[in-house]
């Protein structure tokens, strides 16, 4: 990979010939190289099969460019070019910017310099920016191997099997999911910001799944980190443990139920429906369950939401921003009062101008500017890195999730007494667009039916649907454990920080009974 | 700066990639099959929000994907993608060289530790084998774009100016609509597939499309409707629509007009409660085109079938292992024949897969028996059946994926009108909305855009925010009516893989009637 000194030097060379050009009122030059190293896994025992399915990469460099054309009708204009850092790469996408420039009414300048500095360095490892094709095969056979290590070892599936080992094949015992290695490197200047300001970040995480399919049992696993010395076989050990507890599940009843939801069933909630409403792409747009509700009770007192692009130590930090700005928290629902909305400078600057704002916000924006400041402004995309080719959209970086008065999980079990641990949703969607707030999903492992304040039998993945509403389940929490788990989901850019969280009264219907008969 | 990449640039391309692959390629130590995929696209594009246009720009894009099948003693794949530019034309076989390197490298690490893990699980390691691709026919092939209106002569201006008249007028037809972007754009891509089989195919297109989406405020909150059109043409798609055999599309102008009115009306009507059961639904070609989709195109992936998409994209519930699942079955109606067909027209067309596999048609269900599944060549080799040219990848920098094409209910022979009237006490279900599907696709809810009661026969009141809920297998069975109507709806992204791939197919089904509980607001 090109080193960040020559991304800087790209950027800064770049920066210089963009504004050298008469029409030319406004530059930003962003350079970047970014390469993602991922090994895909299938493991089935009761099929042949690869084990490692797809170790691969994909790559790129280039470097994009916004400017800002001089005249009455105040153009501006965003142009790239792939594999290419030059003199010629920058004159072409200037060529491109100013080809395609178009007059916005809401473009007000390119990023001023935030008033505070950031504050991370050195929080990744280098050597993850060089790891070999043999590193990258061998981080996916880890995982295989700590997934097989565990069923292998099981004596609730060597009895399943009636003692015979030679029969566990014939459980079905399945491994999915991957081992993923982010490698990203940026640098940035501007007219406004003219010192190159660069970053470089990398992250290993791995998802996984794990099945005992002849019995319906499904367990997950993910683990998330910055360093090469992250134990992928976790991941896959938790997934076979999780596939393997799930074992004689049993369905539960259409009804009301007081849930307690795990870390992953949390994440995906936050993931596919609250975050996109927290965004001020989709507040200008109406298209948020959480339209003019700034400032407002929209969940329990206590419950706390909130970003941290800066967080030392999170996976997801960042030193700056793919627009220059430092990263940093953002409190979004904070004692249950919806507090903050993520934001990049165009978003940012837009609704400060917003003749409809009040209206969309609830509160005058202009009287809340550090609640709406750009600290989200990335470039993502593709499965991971910050891609030179597109301008910054807006997206969440580490999302935590608390509550003023944590709680053991144990305890939280208890609270519910009688009810349901929902560990593992899926195709959780805002069936009715994102503005209603109504979802629907389906739970898919790692789930039990609580009782007298105990987990009891796990839940049969596949057999219950939760149609319900994000308005009622953030009014209806009971409780936050006090621990959290750093949680990844498929296509996700965000990591999740996700806690056990109880909520009263969530509407679950039973499913697929025939599947009972065919399986 | 280099020579510009453009499209005729891979008549070059070609030549190198051949030689690259046969030459460098199937050298390498081990090497089983080594295939590499290039892919240019040329195209221009806009958007424009509330009126204005907000942005517009005409680039290219080049990348390369190549793929090894390599090991001593046990077999393993290794891939590797790049983004390439404009400076890597004078460098391109060493590109290739160096991609064909690392993806060889990986391969042969792979199937080294296969066999270690293989020999260390003493009773789990039997199923780690070496999986080899099943052979199809090596051909040589070029096959051109077909358009009217070449996408490389339509300025950025115009495409602009079709953005932004849509967008104001849909601005322009009710106070209710608070928000409403439109974009559009028009391309032509290349790709080439190269193989050390011999195999070598070059596949141009055209590809044009437009996305609305829309915004109103009503008195039971904002509505967000979106959706798009497309093909596999120039840019007459954007100026006139289509119309051709199953694939009638609307000119931007008229689809957002539409769109857009719906949106207003919708808005306005009451919300929709859940039935309390099983109800009578007519269903229009819109909608059927998510339900191909949905509950019958994906559970068909032979991937997702022999679990490869399990913590992913999912199961399905049509192939429980190899030997026991629901070919030869009944399981729907026997009004119910669905395929998937690449060879026809439509945003899935295609007549060789980036595996360089012929295309041809796949029925999935036949007179509601279950027949065959979408595949690739590993797994029609471990399946035991011939590839049929279902494996493609978003751009060449991706591993191809089994996908859907242009996959569809197939027609029956009733009057649609008549299904509707036959119907003293039901609900009409118009246009898809949002999906989701259980994990083996056993059971789905899908929202639709509007749901109208029929009471005698006729249409009545409109609801917002319904739609239907129903065991998979159930609601197959149900089908007593099967319309003529039949239409193909471009799907502009389907997310599958790791990392997600966004792919263009087509979908589609003619009007018809089933049972299923119609589903309401949860608010």
């Amino acid at each position: 990979m090109r080193s960040l000194k020559e991304l800087s030097a790209a950027a800064a060379a770049g920066l210089k010939r963009v504004l050298a050009n008469p029409d030319v009122a406004e530059a930003e030059v962003f350079v970047s190289q970014n390469g993602t190293l991922l090994t895909r896994l299938n493991y089935t025992s009761h099929i042949p099969s690869n084990g490692v399915e797809e170790p691969k990469s994909t790559a790129n460099l280039g470097i994009g460019i916004r400017v800002v054309f001089k005249g009455d009708r105040r153009l501006s204009g965003f142009g790239s070019e792939s594999s290419d850092i030059s003199a010629d790469a920058v004159d072409e996408a200037l060529r491109k910017a100013r080809q395609g420039a178009v007059a916005d009414p809401d473009f007000i300048s390119l990023p001023d310099p935030a008033a505070s500095r950031p504050t991370l360095s050195s929080y990744h490892d280098e050597r993850l920016m060089n790891v070999a094709a043999g590193d990258l095969v061998d981080a996916g056979w880890k995982t295989v191997e700590g997934a097989l290590d565990v069923f292998e070892s099981s004596e609730e599936l060597l009895g399943l099997a009636g003692g015979d080992r030679s029969r566990l094949p014939g459980l079905g015992l399945i491994l999915g999911g991957d081992v993923t290695m982010l490698q990203e490197r940026m640098a940035i200047a501007s007219s406004r910001m003219p010192k190159p300001q660069s970053d470089e970040s990398t992250l290993v995480m791995s998802f996984i799944t794990a099945m005992v399919e002849a019995q319906s049992a499904k367990g997950g696993g993910c683990v998330v980190g910055t360093n090469l010395e992250t134990d992928f076989s976790l991941a896959g050990r938790q997934a076979a443990r999780g596939a393997i507890a799930s074992v004689g599940g049993k369905r539960v009843k259409t009804g009301q139920y007081d849930v307690v939801l795990g870390p992953q069933a949390v994440t995906d909630i936050f993931h596919n429906l609250i975050v996109p409403g927290l965004s001020l792409e989709l507040v200008y747009a109406g298209a948020t369950p959480f339209a003019g509700k700034f400032g407002q009770k929209v969940a329990v007192p206590g419950f706390n939401v909130y970003d941290d692009g800066a967080a030392p130590g999170l996976a997801a930090s960042k030193r700056i921003t793919c627009e220059g700005l430092p990263t940093g928290r953002t409190d979004l629902i904070k004692g249950g009062v919806l507090v903050g909305l993520l934001a990049n400078d165009y978003e940012h600057q837009r609704i400060l101008r917003d003749p409809n704002a009040r209206q969309k916000l609830g509160v005058d924006p202009r009287e809340h500017i550090a609640a709406l400041a750009p600290r989200n402004g990335f470039r993502f995309g593709r499965g991971g890195g910050r891609h030179f080719d597109s301008p910054p959209g807006v997206s969440a970086t580490n999302l935590v999730i608390e509550s003023d008065s944590g709680e053991s999980s144990a305890d939280l079990i208890r609270k519910v007494r009688n009810g349901l641990y929902i560990g593992r949703i899926w195709y959780t969607y805002p069936v009715n667009g994102f503005s209603t707030g109504d979802f629907t999903c389906t739970v898919i492992g790692d789930s039990f039916v609580i009782r007298d304040g105990k987990l009891a039998e796990p839940i049969r993945p596949n057999t219950v649907r939760i149609n319900h509403n994000t308005h009622k389940v953030l009014n209806n929490v009971l409780g936050v454990t006090e621990s959290r788990q750093g949680t990844v989901l498929w296509a996700a850019d965000q990591i999740v920080y996700a806690p056990e969280v109880a909520v009263r009264g969530v509407s679950v219907s039973e499913i697929a009974g025939y599947m009972d008969a065919t399986s | 700066m280099p020579a510009k990449v453009d499209i005729e640039y891979l008549d070059k391309a070609r030549a190198i990639a051949r030689d690259v692959v046969m030459s460098y390629g199937a050298g390498k130590p081990f090497m089983k099959e080594c295939d590499v995929r290039v892919e240019v696209g040329v195209g221009k594009g806009a958007m424009a929000e509330n009126g204005s246009v907000k942005r517009a720009g005409e680039d290219y894009g080049f990348a390369i994907g190549v793929h090894a099948l390599a090991g001593d003693g046990a077999l393993a794949s290794g891939y590797v993608g790049k983004q390439l530019g404009t400076a890597d034309v004078g460098r391109f076989d060493s590109e290739l060289k160096q991609a064909i390197d690392a993806a060889h490298a990986r391969a042969m690490a792979s199937a080294r530790s296969k066999q270690r893990v293989r020999s260390r699980f003493s009773a789990l390691g039997g199923s780690l084998e070496s999986l080899d691709w099943a052979p199809v026919r090596v051909d040589q092939k070029t096959i051109p774009a077909q358009f009217k209106i070449d996408p490389g002569s339509v300025s950025l201006e115009k495409v602009q100016g079709a953005t932004l008249d849509s967008c104001k007028l849909i601005a322009g037809l009710d106070k209710s609509v608070v928000y409403s972007v439109v974009g559009a754009s028009t391309s032509l891509i290349r790709e080439l597939f190269v193989s050390s089989e011999g195999i070598d195919i070059d596949f141009t297109y055209a590809q044009t499309e437009a996305i609305a989406l829309i915004v109103a405020s009503g008195p039971n909150g904002n509505l967000e409707f979106y959706d798009s059109l497309g093909h596999q043409r120039g840019w007459e798609v954007i100026e006139s629509g289509v119309n051709s055999g199953p694939i009638r599309e609307l000119s931007l102008l008229d689809f957002a007009r539409k769109l857009g009115k719906d949106t207003v009306e919708t808005c306005a009507a009451p919300l929709m409660k859940t039935t309390d059961g099983p109800v009578t639904v007519v269903v229009d070609p819109h909608f059927a085109a998510l339900i191909a989709h949905e509950i019958i195109g994906h559970p068909s992936e032979l991937d997702r079938a022999l679990k490869y998409e399990t913590a992913y994209a999912g199961r399905s519930w049509f192939l429980k292992q190899p030997g026991d699942d629901m070919r030869g079955k009944q399981i729907a109606s026997p009004l119910l024949t669905a395929f998937s067909d690449p060879t026809i027209e439509g945003f899935g067309h295609f007549l060789y897969d980036h595996e360089g596999t012929p295309a041809r048609r796949v029925f999935h269900i036949r007179n509601g028996v279950y027949e065959e599944f979408v595949n690739n060549r590993q797994t029609a080799a471990l399946f035991g059946v011939e590839p049929n040219g279902s494996c493609r990848a978003t751009d060449a920098s991706f591993v191809p994926l089994i996908r859907m094409t242009n996959t569809t209910i197939a027609p029956g022979k009733d009057d649609p009108a008549a299904i509707v009237k036959e119907v003293d006490d039901g609900y009409y279900i118009s246009g898809h909305r949002i999906p989701s599907i259980a994990e083996s696709r056993e059971n789905f809810r899908i929202s639709a855009m509007k749901v109208y009661q029929i009471k005698n026969g006729q249409l009545g009141q409109l609801y917002r925010d319904g739609g239907i809920i129903s065991d998979t297998r159930d609601f197959f069975m149900s089908i007593d009516a099967m319309g003529s109507d039949w239409q193909l709806f471009p799907v502009p992204n389907c997310g599958k893989g790791q990392p997600m791939q966004a792919k263009r197919m087509s979908n589609g089904g003619p009007t018809f009637r089933a049972r299923a509980v119609v589903t309401g607001a949860s608010r």
